[in-house]
């Protein structure tokens, strides 16, 4: 047997079992588990399969046209993309805000540290990201109960009789912003960690600097500590946007039925209802995709709108100062 | 190759892609695997009274049983009949609490257990898989254990919301009985009594308020309960047309005058403040205790599943009792002892299932007199069988005022299922949650309803399950 002698180096055993362990396996895995399961939910999407058939019937785009109709998922749809704005933003500021007092907000004589007792800090808002998800929904259920609840109990305490049997998750007037809430919680703590270990990575003297310079707190926080953290921002802002258009376990657990008046109704909540309670997985499917298609818009979004500002801090020079 | 380590690795390797790669590639299979060829009906036993679906001496039984208020104990409890007449054939009995989830990669693969109890939050629409099921008439048509023909064993009516096109596709095992539910002993001791049209309920809402009471409470994931409520008391106040109506999910089928009558004396309760604040952000279990533990809301309309899952949670000396719904005015369509009583646990036998017949005559063990009787005794709720009951209802006021409002009724039971059938509880948990707090009206409440009528019933990509 005859093979084309290859221009490059020999096919040893150890280098084709390198690549097939490192290179083979992970590639089959993707395909088979990843592109494959894509292009078979693009497939029935255009189906009205019912899940539960050995055949689909092919509708063709049918069941994007119905969602294009259907008020209840335009709702969900609006309300993903209220998640996707509120949420990141909130938990990027509040976390950065929490890294730049544990890196150096502390004393401001001496050496640049963090507040006393920084570590202890870390370990307790890190605290809530190692409880599950369902765990954190279940939790702040009881939490935010109108009769029985801690935080009515509180308010009532002080004398806040308005919300005496006021429910929380049962106002459209406040649902969503009280599910936020617990979101935003237990994510704080670990986007906190992260920054806190970027941050340590820009050099010690920059701040130095900065203080001898004359920069207070809020002015080395926007100045010196974005800029130099900025690819941790972006990718956790990435990473939170692609989590609130998802966020199904918080919301399943607080408001498994879409919350008052459809207002904390997102579209994965959609999908698993379409699909599992109404027996209809092709329409789920067309929701599948759609909320697909949004994910990667807004990836692209954000890396686009990350570049294009690198761009500009090029021309304008390091950290925004003019040459 | 003389070095044994590359060798070893390479063993490794190809157990590690056999390791991943097979399985995968099964998974991946799950919808694509031809699944249209007719089951093996495989090896099948003599027909006789004694065996009438001609169960082959030795084939097993596989069964997946929701595992819920009643437990899965109670579809066991027939294996070893099941064994002694087969050929100790066994019956494997697999909880689950994801009917949907676990079972559609089988219904799609033909490979489907014999036996099905669709049931819980997670339960396949039956419009889905009706199409997959076996008709379950030669059951009803079989002899019991005891020589008696099913069907005449049964309560009237029990029958129904398992028919789907002209075909009896599930036969729900156990009686639930819906209504209201209160403490006698409450009401004797404040000599208040069971309403039974709206204006009693109301007044009885007026002296519940002075007593510091509410009429009602609910629960976020249970508001659609006064849904089952609204539209057992417009069937009773304009009869069958209104049943009929809702259950074909006809153009302004919430726009009947019944319906409509029963909404009012409903807006009116809200109004009046009858209903304790709060609930659409509390979870059902938690206001269903403000009912039977705190005893701060008087009625409560639910199935007779009630007395089971809140055994834990109930005030000593509760003596939990059912009412039927009430009706709007005295000259309703139904008389008062009318009420919703339908069976719950569906169970269904899959036609791609390998032992169909093993699958059936499981089902025909549950409902002779020892099965359906140790389900009574067990749950202390009835199967559809009736007389498993004795007179002291193993002390339970719960199931003897069911006994009693069943014996009342007679023929006058009622039932729908448009909710189940098209999965609709959901959204309905959102309008009735919105409603009950007030933010929103009857008109509100209405248009919300029918909407969702009129989406379906226009949706030719959905089965529609005709109601006579």
């Amino acid at each position: 047997m005859k093979t084309p002698a290859g221009p490059r180096r020999k096919l040893t055993f150890d280098r084709v079992s390198l690549v097939v362990v490192f290179l083979g396996i992970p590639v089959a895995l993707y395909l088979l588990f990843v592109l494959y399961p894509f292009t078979q939910a693009a497939w029935y999407s255009l189906t009205s399969w019912s899940g539960f058939t050995a055949t689909q019937e092919f509708v063709g785009l049918d069941n994007y046209v119905k969602l294009a109709r259907d008020g209840l998922f335009l709702e969900a749809v609006g309300n993903s993309l209220v998640l996707l704005l509120v949420v990141p933003a909130l938990t990027l500021v509040l976390s950065f805000a929490l890294a730049c007092l544990l890196t150096f907000g502390g004393s401001s004589t001496g050496a640049v540290r963090g507040l006393a007792g920084a570590s202890f800090y870390r370990v307790v808002s890190f605290f809530p990201y190692v409880v599950p998800a369902i765990v954190v929904g279940i939790i702040f259920g009881r939490v935010y109960d109108p009769s029985a609840g801690l935080v009515n109990g509180v308010l009532t305490g002080v004398g806040l009789d308005r919300f005496t049997d006021f429910a929380w998750l049962g106002d459209p007037s406040t649902a969503m912003a009280a599910t936020i809430a617990v979101i935003v919680w237990s994510f704080v703590g670990f986007y906190m960690v992260l920054f806190v270990a970027a941050i340590r990575g820009i050099p010690a003297e920059v701040f130095e600097a900065a203080r001898l310079d004359g920069a207070g707190r809020f002015r080395t926080a926007v100045s010196v500590a974005v800029p130099g953290i900025a690819g941790s921002l972006r990718t956790a802002y990435v990473y939170l946007g692609i989590f609130a258009l998802d966020a199904f376990v918080f919301l399943a657990a607080l408001n498994p039925d879409g919350g008052p008046g459809n207002s904390t109704l997102v579209i994965t909540q959609q999908i698993f209802t379409t699909a599992f309670k109404e027996g209809r997985f092709g329409l789920a499917c067309a929701m599948g995709v759609l909320l697909a298609v949004l994910t990667f818009l807004f990836t692209g979004i954000v890396f686009g709108a990350g570049r294009v500002l690198a761009r500009r801090g090029e021309r304008t020079g390091p950290r925004g100062v003019r040459p | 190759m003389s070095e044994s380590t590359p060798v070893q690795r390479r063993r490794f390797l190809g157990l590690a892609l056999a390791g991943t790669l097979l399985p995968a590639a099964t998974a991946a299979c799950a919808a694509s695997g031809g699944g249209d060829e007719p089951a093996d009906a495989g090896p099948t036993g003599q027909v006789s009274d004694d065996n009438p679906f001609g169960v082959a001496d030795g084939t097993a039984v596989e069964a997946v049983i929701f595992d819920g208020g009643y437990g899965t104990d109670y579809v066991s409890a027939v294996a070893a009949t099941y064994a002694d007449l087969h050929g100790g054939a066994e019956v494997t009995v697999a909880p689950s609490t994801q009917i949907a989830q676990e079972l559609q990669p089988r219904f799609v693969g033909g490979n489907p257990p014999d036996l099905l109890d669709n049931s819980g939050a997670n339960a396949i629409g039956l419009a889905t898989i009706a199409a997959q099921l076996e008709d379950l008439t030669p059951l009803t048509e079989a002899k019991n254990t005891d020589g008696e023909v099913i069907a005449d064993t049964l309560y009237p009516g029990m029958l129904t919301d398992g028919t789907y096109d002209g075909r009896l596709v599930q036969l729900n095992y156990v009686l639930t009985v819906y209504g209201l539910w209160y403490s006698k002993s409450l009401f004797d001791a404040n000599g208040w009594k069971a309403p039974t049209t709206w204006d009693d309920a109301l007044a009885l809402g007026a002296a519940a308020k002075s007593a510091g009471k509410y009429l009602f409470c609910w629960g976020k994931e249970a508001a659609s309960y006064y849904l089952t409520l609204a539209v057992e008391s417009a069937i009773k106040e304009g009869g069958d047309e209104v049943r009929v109506a809702l259950g074909n999910l006809e153009a302004n089928a919430w726009s009947h005058p019944a319906v409509q009558a029963v909404f009012a004396k409903m807006a009116q309760a809200v109004q009046s403040g009858y209903f304790r604040p709060g609930g659409a952000g509390t979870q059902f279990t938690a206001a269903q205790a403000q009912w039977s533990q705190a005893q701060e809301a008087v009625l409560y309309p639910s199935g007779s599943w009630i007395e089971n899952e809140m055994k834990s949670q109930t005030a000593e000396g509760f003596q939990m009792t059912g009412c039927p719904a009430p009706s709007v005015t005295a000259g309703a369509a139904l008389p008062a002892t009318a009420f919703h009583a339908s069976a719950g646990e569906p169970f269904v036998v899959p036609s791609q299932a390998k032992n169909k017949a093993g699958g059936m005559e499981v089902l025909r063990l549950m409902l002779s007199k020892e099965g359906a009787s140790n389900f009574a005794e067990t749950k202390l709720s009835s199967t559809i069988v009736k007389g498993t009951v004795p007179a002291d209802a193993f002390g339970s006021t719960a199931l003897a005022s069911q006994i009693a409002m069943l014996d009342a009724a007679g023929e006058d039971t009622f039932t729908f299922n448009f909710n189940d059938v098209y999965g609709f509880t959901s959204q309905n948990n959102v309008l009735w949650n919105g409603f009950l707090s007030g933010q929103l009206d009857v008109a509100g409440l209405t248009s919300g309803l029918q909407q969702q009528f009129d989406q379906t019933r226009e949706d030719s990509s959905i089965v529609k399950v005709q109601v006579k």
